[in-house]
């Protein structure tokens, strides 16, 4: 059995009862859907057409949110459903970053991450999932995909039908019958923060607290929605209401009705954790490649306090992991309970092997047991890996089309090498010409991949969006601030060889621009809809 | 295929080790699904139900479910629901359809699971309460049944004793039941029925009964070739469920769906051709349509020339012409004349060629148009009536009444049960409610009561308001206010209602009534070609008696102390004559126990002893049937019901005249049809009337004939200098229903704002530039402050904005619906001017419910009804809904959701429209043609003015 669902939008009067009989046979939480309709309008009066799509889980057969979850809380079942497990969850949100559908949200009574599961319940003992049941124009087919008889093969069989976002490889069982490309792809219409008959002004889901504490000041919350509500319009300048209604004029698809957006899941904490990491990471490293290649006379006392550095940044690169999950008292079911394929869990154990191999080298620090060099290059290895695995785990993220590129894991090498070149200034006072030559070379190396991830012809539309969110859009004034003060101004001083400024202001300015950067290239992807 | 989960050797280790604890899902010990899957459990197993609880999957936590079956009671259409009673905690999980529902197959729109929400109202009220201090100032006492009951039973003894008949009135909302309130009230001898009807139906009603009697279509959009809607029935109305279904599978079939609208409404949007007409215009669209009928024969001349009352017409209007259908037919071509494409453009504002296009399609229907025209333009325009006429037109053009895929009179897809007994007709005829100036009205011209009351026309001592929120709901909302606060007009007003309302913060009683799962009642609505029963049963009372527990009431049951109208009415028509001497216990006598008061069991039991083919179907399944209902919920008591005015009749001693029509004591009583005596249609010739001979006796000489009238918002009314547009104000989502949604939370959460639609041609006329900018809408009588959403989706020039939103409590009312209500400062300037000003739009609260505390919207929408002065059509009594409106930017230190209103102009603008009447008496000094229907209808000799008692 291979079940699989099928939308007749031929039938569909975008009623909204699957939505709430969804809600109610899950007792889901306001905010957050499992199951939702919505509405886009295309075309001027009187041409103007509404289109319904009822949006939820494609139950993907490679699907990127069992692929990304640490703890196989995300799995199939044997019938073909992609269900979940709360029980496992440790609600680290990456499934909402790989998911492409926006399908996933967090639960925020239970502080998990949840989604339509086909009814698995009720599945199993023979009855129909709770949308189907109740739709009013039986436009909601389901059935097993792998029976020719079954009525929901024949309809793919001998109706068009379209999916969302082929391209991703995912190969979604949700098919529609009238798909039109106007309400199924999200990167054609903008979206917005009011619609024909509903407003949001709280966070929903992991956000939902906001609207709890009452805090109608100051509300990251609205914050987070704000920016993502405006990420698709660019911010150029402000009257853009008047661009609004030029665009209605021309009568381009616009989404009139959606659920509330959920807000940008991965937050300052993700950021601040790829940062430290890559310092921890990158001390270790250039400590081990300054000693082994002269780049900077580091003492044993000097080497000591690097690895000190590297074990605090690493322990404050764990918290702010554990902090980030909607269930810190589960982290350690990503080592106990782990999902192979899962870079999470890859990178965790990373860590925790890098962590140790920090570990035996302090004690060795103290104790000199022995010379343990191999230990130093296996230890230079696992940096290396702590420090670029990020950019598989967000390759694995499908939904965010800007993480899918090629260089990423090169370019967090570099800054993990940027950061640890900077540290390695910071410890030792001073800068060598090796080094200088090392860094500037790295900044090359860095600038040249940010210009290739932003203007590469291969970029999609959503990648492309982001890219100009970050060239020219909300973002720009601190890429571009960072990429001058924190690229640019080093590499000139480093070729003039000037001495304007303290080295160790140098460095520590190199930092802060990884630091910017980094967050910027998490944010900005994250603010495009999904759906 | 992709892997199932497999849990790593890592884990494995540490969950065998205790490490961590074992999450394994233990296979369930339910029976798997073998063969295919089934959307509902089987009924024989509805008792005892076990499934997986949703929640706690993939552990197969087992729930034990007894389903009991009810009715939905958000809108009228009362589908299928079934109630899953959890055994343990012997509360309702949650609702889904009734698959053996006729009329909604167990399918349901998100209004019908969402009943779940109101049933868990935590604000919801629980007990009897009773007004302390001022009417209005907000303080509450909880009573008991008993304490109100006798008070009520009391006042109405009193004011029955004192022969002041026309001071109890009861003024129903949603009625939702079939004749349970209307028999009560006969039984106490009062004409004291008032609905909401004038301001929801009326104008269709009368259009469709000038033509035969029955006010109201019954489409077969199933069988339909061509369907053709003024309305928007793939989302709202009556009876949106079960049509929508129809509909689709209509044209699933091939139909052609056609929608009149100025706004692309989710119906329109899924129309084949959408004709965004100007509102106020669709006769003159649909008399188009008629002309080229006509002008290319292709209209149905053998139904006309049997069913049609031609005769009539050229008998009165053109007496030198031979009687001929042939002359009939010359002579409406002429009547029509002016009609053309173009002129209908010019009116409507929609191209021509558009309107041609659906013409054909009507045309090619034949037989199988099946049209619908409920609200939307028949309640909107003056002569709003005349749009429904004109509709029906096209069906008797086609010859698609009646017939499969065409349109049947309501009444023959509707049940009317047998009760045990029936009072006689009231001798009184309460002006209050059928006045004088309008003697056609379709029916009580409810909205006016406030002024009616203010010129002095009566005074009420005890006002019942079931479901019913005047405040709120009707325009003028103010006025009522007025006169609701007044304990010299109103000396008793009694809410019933299960949430609280604008109209009961002025009750002296506010008695709590069950929401659907939580009552009794009977239903019946012509939903397509068939007649079927449903059962609205309180279902926790239908699990006790299945528990084998004995409940004597139904409050008993149900959350708090809240009670059903049913069981009340009894109890307070039998205090109210506890000695006796009104006639009114021997109306509520058990006709199976001598003597004794009657049950709520008795009186459906002796229904559905009574309903056809209901006895035999319970009987083979080894039930009374009153248990069969209670077990299925619902009986098909006719298939289908085609054709019914050609049921033969065999009444003797008739002559049959050169038209077909068989006389007896003068008058017509059947109609011969391919050589048979047959039936017909209720009206006074027995056929569809085209001419209405009762327009012409009721001083509507001009108005015999469908036609076109230019409406009070056309655009020779309106000055664009002044930036005045015509305000659509009517329209409806597919998630609410009216105020009775306000407490279901999955429903606001998809709807809770209103904002004013608007092209963006007219929205840079204005000076708006972007969606969410604010707007003065300034009415006849006031103004409100809303935001604009700039939309293609509407015509230009028009305005609209949704009903539904908008709820409002005072800061000292109690809380309730608080999903959807705003906060507000209600301030009354003097000489009946009022301002109304928003503190705080839809906040988070606390409550049993943590939902409740992250509420995500703000917006809670504006009061939109409350700045509309009343317009009662002069002929249908409607009233006309669409606003003839100014719209500008507000002032800097207007804002958002502000509101004023001059009620002594509300009151000028209705003395205006009363001036429009033509007042009967009619001919033989009746106030009401005898043939025309009318609730609660009286004794015949109270139709004669002065004749009442």
């Amino acid at each position: 059995m291979n079940l699989g669902f099928l939308i007749d939008n031929r039938k569909c009067i975008g009623c909204h009862a699957c939505t709430v009989a969804c809600k109610s046979e899950h007792e889901v939480p306001i905010g957050v859907n499992r199951t939702w309709v919505k509405y886009v309008e295309t075309g001027e009066f009187p041409a103007t057409e509404r289109l319904f799509s009822v949006l939820r889980c494609n139950h993907c057969e490679a699907a990127p949110c069992v692929d990304i979850c640490p703890t196989s809380a995300l799995h199939y079942r044997e019938n073909g459903i992609v269900d979940f497990n709360t029980e496992r969850c440790i609600a680290c949100k990456s499934c909402m970053q790989a998911c492409p559908y926006d399908a996933l949200y967090i639960d925020p009574d239970d502080h998990v991450a949840e989604k339509c599961n086909f009814c698995a319940h009720r599945i199993e003992i023979g009855l129909e999932p709770s949308c189907v049941v109740v739709c009013p124009e039986e436009a909601i087919v389901f059935g097993d995909l792998d029976s020719d008889e079954s009525e929901i093969s024949q309809l793919v069989k001998n109706q068009k039908t379209t999916v969302r976002k082929p391209e991703k490889g995912t190969k979604p069982k949700l098919y529609y019958i009238d798909g039109k490309r106007a309400s199924l792809d999200p990167s054609i219409t903008k979206p917005a923060d009011q619609y024909l008959w509903s407003e949001q002004a709280k966070g929903v889901g992991h956000f939902s607290h906001f609207a709890e504490e009452k805090s109608s000041e100051n509300d990251a919350g609205d914050l987070l929605i704000q920016l993502a509500m405006e990420a698709g319009s660019k911010t150029e300048k402000r009257d853009f209401g008047r661009k609004i209604a030029e665009t209605l004029r021309s009568g381009d698809p616009r989404t009139v009705y959606d659920s509330p957006s959920k807000g940008v899941l991965w937050g300052w904490e993700v950021s601040a954790y790829v940062w430290t990491k890559a310092i921890s990471a990158g001390l270790f490293l250039m400590t081990f490649l300054s000693r082994q290649l002269g780049w900077a006379e580091i003492s044993s006392a000097t080497n000591t306090v690097s690895l000190w550095s590297s074990m605090g940044f690493l322990l404050v690169t764990v918290a702010l992991l554990v902090k980030d999950l909607d269930q810190p008292k589960r982290f350690l079911y990503v080592i106990l309970r782990p999902h192979w394929r899962s870079w999470l869990v890859k990178g965790a154990y990373g860590l925790v092997t890098y962590g140790g191999v920090l570990t035996l080298l302090l004690i060795n620090a103290y104790l000199n047991l022995s010379d343990l060099w191999w230990v130093e290059w296996i230890g230079s290895a696992l940096a290396l890996f702590s420090a670029v695995y990020t950019a598989f785990l967000f390759a694995q993220a499908k939904g965010r089309d800007f993480w899918q590129s090629h260089l990423a894991p090169y370019q967090m090498a570099v800054h993990a090498m940027l950061a640890g070149g900077a540290g390695v200034i910071i410890l030792t006072g001073s800068i060598s010409t090796e080094l200088v030559f090392t860094l500037s070379g790295l900044l090359l190396l860095n600038l040249g991949m940010f210009a290739f991830e932003l203007t590469s012809s291969r970029l999609t539309d959503d990648a492309q969006k982001a890219a100009e969110m970050i060239l020219s859009g909300r973002y720009s004034v601190p890429f571009w601030t960072s990429v001058f003060l924190t690229r640019v101004v080093p590499l000139v001083i480093f070729f003039t060889g000037l001495t304007i400024l303290p080295d160790q202001i140098l460095a520590v300015a190199m930092l802060i621009g990884i630091l910017v950067t980094e967050h910027i290239w998490i944010r900005a992807p994250q603010l495009i809809p999904l759906s | 295929m992709s892997e199932p989960l497999k849990k790593s050797i890592i884990e494995k280790a540490c969950e065998s080790l205790g490490i961590l604890k074992t999450i394994e899902p233990a296979a369930g010990d339910l029976p798997l699904s073998k063969d295919g899957f089934s959307n509902y459990p089987p009924s024989d197993q509805w008792h005892d139900w076990t499934e997986y609880d949703a929640g706690s999957w993939p552990k197969r936590v087992k729930k034990n479910y007894s389903i009991v079956p009810t009715t939905c009671f958000n809108c009228e259409a009362a589908c299928g629901l079934l109630a899953y009673v959890d055994k343990e905690t012997e509360q309702v999980r949650k609702f889904e359809g009734n698959p053996h529902h006729p009329a909604s197959r167990g399918r349901n729109c998100a209004k019908g699971p969402a009943t779940i929400n109101q049933i868990n109202d935590a604000e919801r009220i629980h007990y009897p309460m009773k007004r302390k201090g001022e009417r209005g100032s907000g303080q509450w006492e909880r009573v008991s049944w008993d304490e109100a009951v006798s008070d009520i039973a009391g006042k109405m003894h009193s004011s029955l004793k004192a022969k002041r008949h026309n001071s109890v009135v009861y003024h129903v909302g949603r009625p939702g039941h079939e004749g349970y309130a209307e028999r009560v009230i006969q039984s106490w001898g009062v004409d004291g029925h008032n609905s909401h009807t004038n301001i929801c139906s009326a104008g269709a009603r009368t259009g469709y009964a000038l033509w035969h009697f029955y006010d109201r279509p019954s489409p077969d959009h199933a069988n339909a070739k061509t369907i053709l809607l003024i309305s928007s029935h793939l989302e709202t109305g009556h009876y949106f469920n079960p049509h929508a279904q129809r509909i689709i599978e209509g044209m699933m079939s091939g139909a052609k769906l056609i929608v009149m609208d100025p706004r692309l409404s989710n119906t329109a949007s899924m129309a084949d051709v959408w004709l965004p007409t100007y509102p106020g215009s669709e006769a003159a669209v649909l008399l188009a349509m008629a002309k080229i009928i006509l002008d290319e024969g292709l209209y149905d001349r053998r139904f006309m020339e049997t069913w049609v009352n031609w005769h009539d017409y050229l008998v009165a209007v053109h007496p030198s012409d031979e009687v001929s259908f042939d002359n009939f037919i010359k002579r409406i071509k002429v009547e029509y004349a002016e009609f053309t494409p173009q002129f209908a453009e010019t009116e409507s504002g929609v191209e021509a060629q558009k309107i041609v296009e659906a013409a054909k399609h009507v045309a090619e229907a034949g037989s199988q148009l099946s049209t619908h025209n409920w609200r939307a333009a028949g309640s909107g325009n003056l002569g709003g009536w005349q749009v429904a006429r004109c509709l029906h037109f096209l069906n008797v053009l086609t010859g698609s009444i009646g017939t499969e895929g065409g349109t049947s009179p309501s009444g023959w897809n509707k049940f009317k049960p047998t009760f045990f007994d029936v009072p006689p007709a009231q001798k009184f005829w309460n002006e209050l409610q059928y006045p004088i100036e309008y003697p056609l009205a379709h029916h009580e011209l409810s909205f006016l009561l406030p002024h009616f009351l203010k010129d002095g026309r009566g005074e009420l001592d005890v006002y019942f308001t079931r479901v019913f929120n005047p405040v709120w709901t009707y325009p003028d909302g103010f006025s009522w206010i007025e006169v609701l606060r007044d304990e010299s007009k109103i000396k008793c007003h009694v809410a019933l209602t299960p949430t609280w309302n604008e109209t009961a913060f002025w009750a002296d009683y506010v008695l709590p009534m069950g929401h659907a799962s939580e009552r009794h009642d009977l239903n019946s609505y012509e939903t397509h070609s068939s007649v079927w029963i449903a059962f609205r049963q309180p279902v926790l009372r239908e699990f006790a008696r299945r528990d084998g527990r004995e409940v004597e009431f139904t409050h008993e049951v149900n959350p708090g102390e809240v009670w059903e109208e049913d069981e009340f009415w009894i109890e307070l028509s039998w205090k109210m004559d506890s000695d006796e001497s009104l006639g009114i216990r021997e109306h509520f006598i058990s006709p199976y126990r001598a003597g004794e008061k009657i049950t709520i069991d008795e009186y459906y039991r002796f229904i559905f002893e009574h309903v056809p083919g209901l006895p035999e179907a319970a009987s083979a399944e080894g039930l009374s049937p009153l248990d069969y209902m209670r077990k299925v919920g619902a009986f098909e008591v006719e298939t289908s019901a085609y054709g019914k005015h050609l049921k033969e009749i065999l009444t003797e001693g008739t002559e049959l005249n050169q038209y077909s029509q068989y006389i007896k004591e003068g008058k017509v009583v059947a109609v011969r049809d391919n050589g048979r005596k047959v039936t017909g249609f209720p009206t006074p010739s027995r056929k569809q009337e085209f001419y209405s001979k009762t327009m012409d006796d009721w001083q509507w000489g001009d108005q015999t004939l469908p036609g076109y009238i230019k409406s009070h918002i056309h655009p020779d009314s309106l000055d664009r200098s002044k930036n005045e547009y015509v305000l659509v104000p009517t329209f409806r989502l597919p998630t609410l229903i009216h105020s009775r949604s306000g407490n279901a939370k999955w429903l606001a959460e998809i709807s809770h704002r209103n904002p004013v639609w608007i092209h963006p041609k007219t929205a840079s006329h204005i000076g708006l530039t972007q969606s969410g900018d604010h707007i003065k809408v300034e009415t006849d009588i006031g103004y409100f402050i809303d935001k604009v959403w700039i939309t293609e989706a509407i015509k230009p020039d028009v305005v609209a904005c949704s009903h539904h939103i908008g709820r409002w409590r005072r800061q000292h009312d109690p809380v309730g619906n608080s999903w959807m209500t705003s906060t507000v400062q209600i301030e009354e300037k003097g000489e009946g001017r009022w301002k109304m000003g928003l503190m705080d739009g839809v906040e988070p609260f606390d409550s049993g419910d943590s939902d409740s505390k992250r509420i995500w919207w703000r917006d809670g929408g504006v009061h939109q009804n409350i700045t509309f002065p009343v317009h009662p059509d002069p002929v249908s009594g409607m009233h006309c809904w669409h606003q003839k409106v100014r719209l500008s930017i507000p002032s800097k230190n207007e804002r958002y959701g502000d509101i004023e209103v001059d009620t002594k102009k509300a009151h000028s603008v209705y003395r205006e429209w009363l001036e429009m009447t033509r007042p009967g008496p009619g001919p033989d000094g009746l106030r009401r043609p005898l043939w025309m229907a009318r609730t609660l209808r009286p004794t015949d000799e109270a139709y004669y003015f002065g004749n009442e008692e």
